[in-house]
């Protein structure tokens, strides 16, 4: 995918600062409003948990985020780690889930908010998401297939 | 936009007035504030959440914490938010069956479970 390549040090207080970028960027390319909030938080939890996987395993690597306008009619947005990544749990049955755990909500919001997403390991882990452009977007193929 | 928090008392009730962004940065105050509040004996807790701009699921995390530590006193912990794009999260996590989340604040006090 061709985009803007974004690369941030591994703290969490740039968070902030990648989710304003992939917001303007996603604006430009015509994500419509009522997906923005859901792009925010997909992009936010996708890079906190890439953060999270580089301090907790000492990588002072940067993370890198790869977005722009992907196929006709999607916004992507990649963002990779070089650490060992972290376990992405399948989706789960809300109504079962622990809530003595405080943790875990991230992927789950991930999932629920792209309309596509990829998690593939190549080197560290790659979470790939796509919002459609388009508010009744059909192409759901996982972007990461070739 | 940074994260802002302040408190009252409302009757038997603490209100803590959450605004801006509750994320993975920010979020640590917030779990800070809850303690505090919960070790000062305050355990009946109102969460204003109506001037926050954006919450991730650390913030949400955090919340589920003060919840158990509220519970471990016979206390409540509710939630005010009438934003719809913070209620969506509530509902995917499905935190909407865990948490009493009110339009106002007036519900939430009137609220006497």
């Amino acid at each position: 995918m061709d985009g803007v390549e974004l690369r941030l040090p591994p703290d969490v207080a740039y968070v902030g600062l990648a989710r304003l970028v992939v917001t303007v960027a996603a604006r430009s390319a015509g994500l419509p409003d009522e997906r923005i909030e859901d792009l925010k938080i997909a992009v936010s939890e996708a890079v906190a948990n890439a953060i999270k996987s580089h301090v907790r395993h000492a990588v002072s690597a940067p993370i890198r985020l790869i977005f722009g306008t992907s196929n006709p009619g999607f916004f992507a947005v990649s963002v990779t780690d070089a650490g060992s990544g972290f376990d992405p749990t399948p989706p789960e049955d809300s109504a079962a889930r622990n809530w003595a755990a405080e943790s875990g909500l991230g992927v789950t919001l991930i999932r629920g908010m792209a309309d596509a997403v990829d998690f593939c390991r190549d080197g560290g882990m790659v979470v790939q998401m796509r919002f459609s452009l388009t508010q009744n977007g059909i192409d759901a193929r996982p972007p990461c297939a070739t | 936009m940074e994260l802002s928090l302040n408190h009252r008392k409302e009757g038997d009730r603490t209100v803590l007035e959450v605004g801006g962004e509750v994320d993975v940065y920010t979020a640590p105050k917030l779990r800070e504030k809850l303690v505090e509040l919960v070790g000062e004996g305050n355990y009946q807790i109102v969460v204003d959440m109506t001037k926050v701009e954006f919450l991730d699921s650390t913030g949400l995390g955090v919340l589920v914490g003060g919840l158990k530590r509220v519970r471990s006193h016979d206390g409540s912990l509710s939630l005010v938010c009438n934003q719809e794009r913070i209620l969506k999260i509530f509902r995917i996590t499905g935190l909407t069956k865990v948490f009493p989340i009110h339009d106002t604040l007036d519900e939430a006090l009137q609220d006497t479970e």
